[in-house]
């Protein structure tokens, strides 16, 4: 198994701590603006996803790629997780798993 | 004279019946008996007449060596003219059921008659039939599909009395008179379709596509030295408009493919010429049967080239037949282990090595190897070898790229007993990554949704480690009875959607249950549980005979029918009601549970009487995979646990009492909850 790059899971607010390392997350598409996508991450914050066009609004996607910046995703890869998603579970995923759990994980 | 006059002017009825049931008359011992056919629907194919051979009843296809041709030529036989047959053949061609008349010879007995012959009964026969019905064939090649087709017009043309069969390139021909340059050179040069080679026919040009192309390998015999390649060559694919009577059919044939082989001089010469996926016009080559044991290639015929063969490549044309593959799920690749068929396989990429060397044992040379690991919608994964090119380039691509979880579909795989079972390229493996077919679709479906309940996966494996580490460190004080016991989890109270409610009071895993014996001694407990059903064995008894109207337990009754003790009264029919024990399993233990009808109707997914018929009508393969179907599904349990005594010893019985299926967004909260509650102290 290729481990040499593993995501960490993060929320709106844990991406911070993520700043140029391989990040996965989920967001809600809200609406693109120019070939970005705006997604509202699991904790309410507005994230902005490079290279995650064509998603249907309102749909959650799941994302995996660099974190460029706070609020902002390179997305390497993209899957539909469709409308069926409850945010907040993976709001705590994320949560445990940089915090208590920590250990965990890679 | 005059009699005979008449008699030669007509069909010999019952000729076509004969020749197929004398296919191969020696005609060194014995005179072919009085053969007269009529010949209808002439047409040159190659350098060589096609025709259909009538006696007025029925019909067969037949080819007219090429002497024949000056004869034609010069108008000495026609369209629906008689022929008796002197000597002929009947094969068997490639891939299709009807068999084909090759006549070696015969002579002309009427040049041209004014009309079909048909008998009488036929003629009324023809008037009633139906539309054709093209039944599929088994093999691929031929797979019979109704295709629309850019080339083709689209308005069907209506009824049609008589039978033709036309190829698309002369429909075509027919109706683009001002074709392109190019095109009309390609249909000016009478191509034959593969399937139609065979071992009689000398005089062919096959336009084909090298679909595969085998490395140039060198072998010792007694004979001495030499070297050998083979290519597998493929045609394109057609569309045949087949005449009914109602209606115009359209065929999709597609492309055929047989394998080519090259020795010794013309190895060397048509090694460098022939390019994977370059089209060529080929000629002169020779056909055989092909050898069942090595041949990996679905046609009855192979081809070998000689120095004499005729291999032109066919400059600027192109055209890309779809890769036929025949697909086998990684959970049914256990019966070619170690056999000689190559197996395709479509997956998901879940991993991938790095480049290793190998060396062979035999010239010490080292190759590369990567090995990468693929799962498919069985659920199961696999490791496969990918060998020197593929491991290089094609793992590479892979590598880079793992992360987006890419499909591939590999055709002609090896399959070996190497670590249980795995799959190995071998030097005409294709590899395509994330190719355009419907396989790939759902796949990708299947992984999709997979995927959204791995974080809920991850959430488990949190709690059950946490309790884990709970149980190891700080055990259970069993005093109290199976208080303890439900501690977890017992003050959930809160808001649950309402019959799912019930589903998380008491919840518990399986090993608080399985690790204390004294649970149920006096009454019944009743907790919850999450896991996964990992066995149902298929011979056990999974039923019994019910009253139709109370549900109890039936006897046979002397003479016929069933006797109900609780009703009193006998009953010819009763019903079949599920009694099971099933395994299942969650992060913490195993265990076997009891489950009755209700449950087991909802897990297995049929009634008892059903699955009953299942068997015994379509057999113990269907039973068995229904069965599998219902396994490593998760489900939410409610279960009592009783202890029975059995034989001096006394033992936990745990049955199923209610099932439901498992919401993941409700089971991830609750699993929060539980963790939140677990690291607080």
């Amino acid at each position: 198994m290729d481990t040499s790059g593993p995501a960490a899971f993060v929320n709106g607010e844990i991406l911070n701590m993520y700043v140029g390392r391989r990040v996965r997350t989920v967001v809600q598409a809200q609406r693109e603006e120019g070939g970005l996508l705006i997604g509202q991450s699991t904790d309410g914050h507005q994230l902005t996803i490079k290279g995650a066009s064509g998603a249907p609004m309102l749909r959650y996607v799941e994302i995996i790629g660099i974190a460029e910046s706070n609020q902002t995703i390179r997305a390497e890869v993209c899957t539909d997780f469709g409308e069926n998603f409850d945010p907040a579970p993976f709001n705590g995923l994320c949560k445990l798993a940089n915090g208590q759990m920590k250990d965990m994980f890679l | 004279m005059d009699s005979d006059a008449a008699m030669s002017v007509t069909v010999t009825p019952g000729a076509v019946a004969h020749i197929m049931e004398n296919p191969s008359p020696n005609t060194d011992t014995e005179a072919v008996p009085e053969i007269v056919v009529q010949v209808v629907d002439l047409k040159p194919v190659g350098a060589r007449l096609s025709f259909t051979a009538s006696d007025g009843k029925d019909k067969i296809k037949a080819i007219l060596p090429s002497q024949y041709v000056q004869v034609v030529r010069a108008g000495n036989l026609q369209n629906l003219g008689l022929v008796r047959i002197l000597d002929y053949t009947c094969n068997n061609v490639a891939d299709r059921p009807d068999k084909v008349l090759i006549i070696i010879k015969c002579e002309v007995v009427c040049k041209s008659m004014d009309s079909e012959i048909k008998s009488e009964a036929d003629k009324q026969e023809e008037e009633k039939k139906p539309a054709i019905v093209l039944t599929p064939k088994e093999e691929e090649e031929s797979v019979v599909v109704f295709k629309p087709t850019n080339a083709l017009p689209p308005a069907p043309v209506a009824l049609k009395p008589k039978q033709e069969v036309k190829s698309a390139s002369q429909i075509v021909n027919e109706q683009r008179g001002n074709a392109a340059p190019a095109a009309r050179l390609a249909m000016t040069r009478r191509v034959h379709p593969l399937i139609a080679l065979n071992p009689y026919q000398g005089n062919w040009v096959i336009k084909v596509r090298v679909t595969s192309k085998g490395n140039l390998r060198t072998y010792r015999n007694a004979r001495g030295e030499g070297c050998v390649f083979d290519v597998e060559l493929t045609d394109e694919d057609d569309v045949i408009a087949v005449y009914g009577e109602q209606l115009r059919v359209l065929v999709y044939r597609l492309g055929t493919q047989i394998q080519a082989t090259m020795f010794n001089e013309a190895a060397k010469k048509f090694y460098p010429m022939f390019e994977l996926g370059k089209v060529y016009y080929i000629s002169k080559g020779s056909l055989r049967i092909a050898n069942k044991q090595f041949k990996t290639v679905h046609n009855d015929y192979e081809m070998t080239l000689n120095e004499n063969a005729v291999v032109e490549e066919a400059e600027g044309e192109t055209f890309i037949p779809q890769i036929q593959y025949n697909f086998i799920k990684i959970d049914q690749l256990g019966p070619y282990v170690g056999g000689r068929e190559l197996v395709d396989v479509v997956g998901v990429v879940q991993s991938v090595s790095p480049t290793l060397s190998v060396r062979r044992k035999i010239d010490n040379e080292t190759i590369p190897k990567r090995d990468i690991v693929v799962a498919d919608d069985s659920s199961k994964t696999v490791t496969i070898s990918l060998w020197n090119d593929l491991a290089t380039t094609t793992g590479q691509e892979l590598l880079d790229m793992v992360d987006s979880a890419p499909i591939v579909a590999i055709k002609c795989l090896k399959v070996s007993d190497f670590q249980g079972l795995s799959l190995s390229t071998v030097g005409k493996s294709t590899v395509v990554v994330n190719p355009d077919l419907p396989e790939a679709e759902k796949l990708r479906a299947w992984y999709c949704s997979s995927l959204k309940h791995f974080y809920f996966l991850v959430l488990s494996v949190i709690l059950s480690t946490l309790f884990l580490d709970i149980i190891l460190l700080n055990r259970y004080d069993s005093e109290g009875k199976g208080t303890s016991m439900a501690s977890v989890g017992s003050d959930m109270g809160g808001s649950r959607a309402g019959g799912a409610r019930l589903m998380y009071t008491d919840r518990v895993f399986l090993s608080q249950i399985t690790s204390d014996p004294t649970l149920g001694q006096d009454k019944p407990v009743f907790f919850s549980l999450y896991s996964f059903i990992s066995l149902i064995k298929p011979d056990q008894t999974m039923w019994y005979r019910a009253c139709k109207t109370c549900n109890k337990k039936v006897t046979e009754s002397v003479g016929s029918g069933y006797w109900c003790e609780g009703c009193q009264k006998n009953d010819a029919e009763c019903s079949l009601r599920y009694i099971m024990v099933i395994k299942v399993s969650d992060p913490t233990a195993e265990a076997w549970l009891s489950l009755f009808n209700d449950q087991a109707e909802r897990i297995v997914g049929c009634s008892a009487d059903e699955l009953d018929r299942i068997r015994k009508e379509e057999g113990d393969d269907t039973y068995l995979l229904k069965l599998k179907e219902a396994t490593w599904v998760p489900h939410l349990f409610r279960v009592s646990v009783t202890q029975n005594e059995y034989m001096n010893e006394k033992r936990q019985r745990i049955t199923v009492r209610s099932e439901a299926p498992v919401d993941y967004a409700a089971e991830a909260k609750y699993l929060l909850e539980e963790i939140a509650k677990i690291t607080a102290c």
